[in-house]
């Protein structure tokens, strides 16, 4: 905004003062009379007849009559006379709807950046730690604020607001009269503003101040190294902070009624701002940028009894019953990718089925909004060109959304939303006289031009951006001409050359003129190919195809080898009978006599082997985003399970190897790291209901070389820890911490008082001492696995498991001893010094020693083929194929506390197997199906069709859009900006094709 | 030299070459466990025997289901049912597997040892991207305890691939036997590697880049593509001319120059890695325009073209056994499968692990990228073919290498099952006749802490 001031500024003086004085008379009536020299100002009685005048949506009068007086709408109605103090305006042939309203208006974010106050950061990001980079932790230079840098709630636009008049005229040429205006930066980001868009001074156009508390799940736009740079870190960041916000109020309260005796509060503005959005005073809208983070938003907002309304990402097409599920009215930017202009034939192999789905789906997807019952408002934020939206618009009609519900979604909704309804949205006696007036067909036609707007009963009119036709034809023909001769392989260039050479000079005007008539008339044609085209959605929902491929009442295998890795351990031609979802019978020939259930599907298993679901231990394959936290030592507020990524085609690549669960971990960037979540591959559910019901919860924590950041860079030499020392003493300074913690609410529990504030950090921590919280411990080096034994002994915690633990053969007595598992991978080695001692028998001599051991993968790759991992610790270990199959199924259950559900065959529980063609530890053996819960989820037999219905999709789709760019082009139509908005990025697939690792974010 | 010498020295010596010296001076001095043992050289002096009862996978040949292979002077005199050599010391390998030894191609082994310490890495030059006088086989480290680990599977030779720019320079071949680098060496030069432009767009939106100012338009993005190309192909195009001028006479010596010699005169292969099927396609073209002799290396998406690469007689170092699926529409299984599709093209496929520093110390791990191809229909004679064959012959040592047949190097191993089983182990191994030891760092620490008596 900062920007906007200085345009402001640089007016003429004498315009300004006269655009303040001329807006200060408005609200005044009568009619002040101005000083000599000014332009004397208008009567404000008006009486506009003969329009077509959609009083509401749904609600239309044919030539009609507005009667405005002094900035409202004194009548509306059929043959009414107009009162003899007003000035009559013809509007016969024109449309006119209430003024259109943009609840979200964002100046992009590079001018939403240098907006408001001096930008300052607070601090590094959680003054908790010591050495987070960067070092401004003077709290003088900034002034008072929240602990986290872009936490901000406190920012007004009321504050700051100052309008400029291009912002303004863009705007008005759309037909908004009113917009409310967010700040535009930050996660907590502050208070909007509602305002005029009438270029009066900010006294008088600001129509409401604090409309909203603004959210937005914002990682772009930040320092590097600053808490928090991960979406889980958000969802803490805005936990916390609201947490803080009620906190902050009893404590105030609390020191109100008792000054004495007890020390003072602190003082936090931002904290004070937040409160009546924690009170439901003001409504939060949260903008979290991905469809599936949506739906942590509104579960999130329902934690916390937020009043909360939702800005769409445009992707709610994934997952529309998410976004019915969260039930709030969404707002909805129109910012549809276009199509890019690839330079080669062969560029367009690089385009994704994602991202052709994302653009086909996009001009659906309001109306997918609406089919869900949801009300909708539309806004320009996101428009990179904001005169797209009116195209957009007309898109979003033809592809299934009412124009009534269009005109909802920029009149009665977003006057609503924004708490407005009794003066704005309709065409209503009483209300603000805010008009949009438009030509012809009226406003969803494109070709129909706004001709005016009336804002608080004043008339702006909308200048026909000069023969700008004229213009554009005449740089279509240049354009044309240009690439042809630039690239002669398109056109002939003799021809081109020699056309304008033979022409006979005096007929050149009425050949061209009849040339131009042709060419209206081919280019209606064409349009209406283009139309028609982009009318029919050739995408499918993604979530075809997926899901539970068959769910029969009752499956029996007969005759296969059951790897039960229970108690009965391999046996040979026996039978599997599931019922329910469950394991019923584990045997030899269990239905001989023929008492078998009607309905039961029956598999005959005669040379196949038939295993548990396999049990990855240590995955990242389906996080949304960064799966470090990296910025801080401990991150124990973030949760893994905020960012559950159910859209990822690595849960289909996974059960094709046989896994039906994975324990998604927090990276390894810092000695305390996020919370986990174990999940089930059931493919198709949403990140809800694929988490493992009943597991226990865990932790990730990690020791060495990552966690001192060794292998970082010369800059990142600051933070503690940086020395094995230093992880133990911090490890120790924060179980210290949530003993303290702990203590504190034990006291509160009992004697009351004012309550303690409370520490996500500290309360992940506290219930890992109270037994309620696993540890996976990322380990390599065998001094470093004792520490952190002897210190979880001293504080009478037992640690869950030792991951990587690639030193663990060296203390496998002590492993042992103290209870932990231990979950290895099978054979890597030398990535790093710490891994140099790492040898493949590992797995097999912990074993003997007594600890419980699993194989991991750590890698979307290793996760396809866990079973041959196993096979590993057989050629390394000599351990049995029986027991080795265990490393990936029973034992890494055991290890996550999941194991009276899966991880073996035996009756009671659940039906997760896998069926292989061969021993599940040969090479050469081929998973061909896996089930899960009694369901099948995947079927190599049909796996070949479900890629070929992926590639043919495809196909059309990139048919569609390659014919699209034809039709563009042949008319010059600018469908690409060159921004390349096709390819905007999607948390849902931004990691396909990448292997992640426990490091990822560190390079 | 003691190790502060050694230190102040080396800082006033940065010279590459001296460096390994010195630092093999400050590791003695330091850390002595990394020199105790794992030699590559311990291997028994070259003796004549008859190696009885054994599956015998000639690869050339039909498989000995009781075979016997007699060797003498380093060499395999015979390979039949039931050979006699009297006098000659017999090993009845008991109906275990005999194979070839396998060839790890465009391989860092040697090169790298710790992925995340710098200073063990000997992988990727710098420079304007044109250096094919740069050398693979006098940097490889003969005491890398990633050699031992690697050939105790059944890996006997390497390539090391240099990296860095367009042309990385040459390679050559690597037994794993023998006192010194040069011992070791068995062909030199043996490819030259050229990293085929990136010919993949950047489609990242101007929003994403941190530094919007790096933003290119497709368009431009496409302009410099050409560019490079074009740049790669003049750079073969003045080889060919200094050649010529070299011949005639009246040229100064130029190093790079004249290390692209044998290059020019189709000696040998150009190594071009590329995975994308647009780069692919690029270089099948350029090749075939320029009569360029090219075997492609990676070859992501060559399964796409398998019908040109068969047309032109290029072979194929596939890599991408364990990449995800190229696209999001592809099958699961469409890197598992590729290998089976190019074959049946008419397509000679070998296996590879690639340069890649992680992969290197898993370079052990060769032989089940071919098994997993297996498994999704490569029949196995080719998946070992892929292993052994294939691979001297693309490196031009199949007259020695390779496969088990009279006349040829007797380098071969002993397994207890079948190389492409992952339970299977391997028991023995002979390079040119000579038996050389299975023991590592990986086996050395096991026996160590397999005897770790219990803590009080």
């Amino acid at each position: 905004m900062a920007k906007l001031e200085i345009q402001f500024r640089l007016l003429p003086r004498l315009f300004v003062l006269l655009l303040l004085i001329c807006a200060a008379c408005l609200q005044a009536a009568p009619v002040d009379l101005l000083p000599s020299g000014f332009r004397p100002v208008p009567v404000g009685v008006h009486a506009l007849v003969g329009a077509k005048v959609v009083v509401k949506p749904g609600q239309v009068l044919d030539s009609a009559t507005i009667i405005i007086r002094d900035g409202y709408i004194e009548r509306v109605g059929k043959d009414l006379t107009p009162p003899s103090d007003a000035r009559v305006w013809d509007v016969k042939g024109l449309v006119i709807y209430a003024g259109f309203i943009d609840p979200y208006l964002t100046l992009g974010a590079k001018s939403a950046g240098k907006e408001g106050k001096k930008d300052l950061e607070l601090t590094g990001g959680g003054v908790k730690f010591f050495g987070v980079n960067p070092q401004e932790r003077d709290a003088g230079a900034g002034g008072p604020g929240y602990e986290v840098t872009r936490v901000t709630p406190e920012r007004q636009v009321a504050e700051t607001f100052s309008p400029d008049r291009r912002t303004l005229e863009g705007l008005r040429e759309l037909g908004f009269t009113v917009a409310n205006v967010a700040p535009g930066k930050g996660i907590l980001r502050g208070t909007s503003a509602l305002v005029a868009l009438s270029g009066a001074e900010p006294n008088h156009s600001i129509i409401k101040a604090d409309v909203f508390q603004h959210v937005v799940f914002d990682l772009e736009n930040r320092k590097e190294d600053v808490y928090p740079e991960s979406m889980m870190g958000v969802v803490a960041v805005v936990r916390q902070s609201f947490f803080d916000a009620r906190h902050y109020a009893l404590d105030q309260a609390d020191y109100r009624e008792h000054p004495a005796g007890r020390i003072r509060p602190t003082f936090n503005p931002a904290l004070e701002a937040l409160r009546p959005a924690a009170e439901k005073k003001i409504t939060v809208v949260f903008e979290p940028t991905d469809a599936l983070l949506e739906d942590r938003a509104a579960r999130m907002a329902h934690e916390l009894n937020l009043d909360f309304y939702l800005v769409s990402s445009g992707q709610e097409w994934r997952r529309p019953e998410l976004a019915k599920a969260a039930g709030v009215p969404f707002i909805v930017p129109l910012d549809f990718p276009s199509l890019p202009k690839m330079p080669q034939e062969d560029d367009w192999e690089q385009v994704t089925l994602d991202e052709l789905r994302t653009w086909d789906w996009a001009p659906e997807n309001p109306a997918v909004l609406r089919n869900q019952g949801l009300e909708i408002a539309f806004t320009t934020h996101g428009l990179a060109e904001k005169k797209d939206f009116r195209k957009n618009l007309r898109l979003a009609i033809d592809r299934g959304l009412t124009e009534d519900n269009a005109l909802a979604a920029l009149t009665t909704v977003p006057a609503r939303l924004c708490g407005m309804d009794k003066q704005l949205g309709t065409i209503e006696a009483g209300k603000q006289a805010n008009l949009t007036i438009v030509e012809g067909q009226g406003y969803f036609d494109p070709e129909a031009k706004v001709r005016s707007v009336w804002i608080d009963g004043r008339f702006y009119r909308i200048e026909p951006p000069e023969s700008k036709e004229d213009k554009e034809v005449q740089a279509e023909d240049e354009k044309a001409e240009a690439s042809k001769a630039a690239n002669p392989e398109e056109g002939d260039p003799n021809k081109t050359k020699a056309k304008p050479e033979t022409k006979p000079p005096g007929k050149v005007v009425a050949k061209e003129e009849k040339s131009k008539a042709d060419k209206k008339e081919a280019d209606k044609e064409r349009k209406l190919a283009k139309l028609k085209e982009r009318q029919k959605r050739v995408a499918r929902s993604p979530l075809e195809g997926r899901g539970a491929l068959t769910n029969p009442p009752a499956v029996l295998i007969r005759n296969a080898t059951l790897w039960t890795c229970g108690p009965d351990g391999r046996l040979e031609h026996a039978d599997l009978f599931v019922q329910d979802g469950k394991i019923q019978k584990v045997g030899r020939k269990l239905f001989a006599n023929g008492s078998l259930p009607g309905q039961t599907l029956v598999i005959e298993g005669e040379g196949l082997h038939i295993t548990p679901g396999l049990v990855d231990c240590h995955s990242h394959s389906m996080i949304l985003g960064n799966v470090n936290e990296a910025t801080l030592p401990s991150s124990a507020m973030v949760r893994i399970g905020d960012v559950v990524n159910s859209e990822t085609p690595n849960i289909y690549d996974q059960l094709a190897g046989g896994l039906t669960v994975a324990n998604l971990l927090h990276g390894s960037a810092n000695p305390i790291g996020g919370q986990n979540c174990v999940i089930k591959l059931r493919d198709g559910a949403t990140p809800e209901s694929l988490k493992f019901e009943g597991a226990p919860q865990g932790i990730k924590f990690a020791l060495g070389e990552n966690v001192k950041q060794s292998n970082w860079g010369d800059k990142n030499v600051t933070r503690f820890p940086q020395t094995r020392m230093g992880v133990q003493t911090f490890m120790a300074n924060r179980f210290t911490a949530a003993q303290q913690y702990l203590k504190t609410w034990a006291d509160f529990k009992k004697a009351g008082g004012p309550p303690p504030r409370r520490d996500l950090e500290l309360e992940a921590l506290g219930e890992i001492i109270e037994g309620k919280r696993l540890i996976h411990c990322h380990s390599y080096r065998q001094d470093e696995i004792l520490m952190l034994i002897r210190l979880m002994e001293r504080f009478g915690v037992k640690i869950g498991t030792f991951q990587h633990v690639l030193e663990g053969y060296k203390v496998a007595d002590e492993i042992a001893q103290h209870g932990a598992g231990a979950s290895t991978f099978a054979d890597w080695w030398a990535y790093k010094f710490e891994v140099y001692d790492a040898i493949p028998q590992n797995g097999s001599l912990m074993r003997e020693r007594g600890v419980l051991v699993s194989f991991n993968s750590d890698s979307g790759d290793l996760a396809r083929r866990l079973n041959l991992e196993a096979a590993k610790a057989v050629k390394f270990g000599g351990t049995s194929e029986v027991e080795a199959l265990k490393f990936v199924t029973f034992n890494p259950a055991k290890q996550l506390g999941i194991d009276s559900w899966v991880g073996s065959l035996e009756p009671g529980k659940d039906a997760d197997f896998v069926i292989w063609s061969k021993p599940p530890l040969d090479s050469s053996t081929v998973c061909q199906q896996t089930w899960i819960e009694g369901k099948k989820y995947f079927d190599n037999s049909l796996a070949s069709a479900r890629a070929a219905a992926l590639t043919k999709e495809r196909k059309d789709l990139l048919a569609k859009a390659k014919k699209l760019k034809t039709l563009s082009e042949g008319g010059g139509d600018k469908a690409d900006s060159g921004d390349n908005s096709f390819f905007k990025i999607s948390l849902e697939h931004l990691y396909d094709g990448k292997e992640r690792h426990c490091l990822d974010d560190h390079e | 030299m003691t190790a502060r010498n050694a230190i102040a020295w080396m800082i006033m010596n940065k010279s590459p070459v001296k460096f390994s010296t010195v630092a093999t001076a400050f590791s003695r001095a330091v850390i002595p466990v990394l020199l105790v043992v794992g030699s590559l050289a311990q291997s028994v002096s070259a003796e004549s025997l008859l190696l009885s009862n054994a599956v015998v996978h000639t690869i050339s040949g039909a498989t000995l289901t009781a075979g016997s292979v007699l060797v003498k002077d380093g060499k395999i005199e015979a390979v039949g049912a039931q050979l006699t050599a009297p006098g000659v010391k017999v090993i009845d390998l008991q109906g275990q597997h005999l194979y070839p030894g396998l060839i790890a191609l465009n391989s860092a082994l040697g090169l790298s040892e710790i992925e995340a310490v710098r200073s063990t890495q000997d992988t990727t030059e710098s420079g304007e991207g044109y250096q094919p006088d740069v050398q693979s086989w006098i940097a490889v480290n003969p005491d890398s305890e990633i050699i031992p680990v690697t050939r105790a599977n059944g890996i006997t030779h390497t390539e090391p691939a240099p990296q860095g720019g367009v042309v990385a320079g040459l390679s050559g071949l690597i037994a794993f036997d023998g006192w010194t680098v040069e011992q070791m060496t068995v062909k030199h030069p043996g490819a030259l590697h050229v990293y085929w432009p990136s010919m993949e767009l950047d489609t990242r939106p101007k929003e994403k880049f941190k530094d919007e100012s790096k933003f290119k338009s497709l368009e431009d993005q496409a302009k410099e593509r050409q560019s490079k190309l074009k740049a790669l192909d003049d750079f073969f195009l003045e080889a060919r001319a200094y050649a010529k001028a070299r011949t005639a006479g009246n040229c100064e010596l130029n190093p790079p120059w004249e290390a692209m010699l044998p290059v020019v005169r189709g000696e040998i292969p150009v190594a071009v890695h590329a995975h994308d099927l647009r780069q692919i396609k690029a270089a099948v073209k350029w090749a075939q325009t320029n009569d360029y002799k090219i075997i492609l290396e990676g070859g992501r998406d060559a399964w796409q073209v398998a019908d040109l690469l068969a047309a032109r007689q290029i072979p194929v170092v596939y890599e991408a056994t364990w990449a995800p699926p190229g696209r999001d529409s592809d099958p699961y299984e469409v890197n598992f499968r590729a290998p089976e599709v190019l074959r049946k093209a008419g397509v000679k496929v070998v296996f590879s692990n690639g340069s890649d520093s992680f992969n290197t110390a898993m370079a052990k791990n060769l032989p089940y990228a071919a098994a997993q191809s297996v498994a999704f229909g490569l029949p196995e004679s080719d998946a070992l073919k892929g292993l052994t064959l294939y691979p001297a012959q693309l490196l031009g040592v199949a007259e020695k290498l390779g496969s088990i047949e009279a006349g040829k190097e007797a380098t071969f191993f002993v397994a207890d099952g079948s190389i492409l089983d992952i339970r299977a182990n391997v028991k023995r191994m002979w390079i040119a006749g000579k038996e050389v030891s299975l023991a590592s760092r990986h086996t050395r620490f096991y026996e160590k802490y397999k005897n770790r008596p219990l803590p009080n």
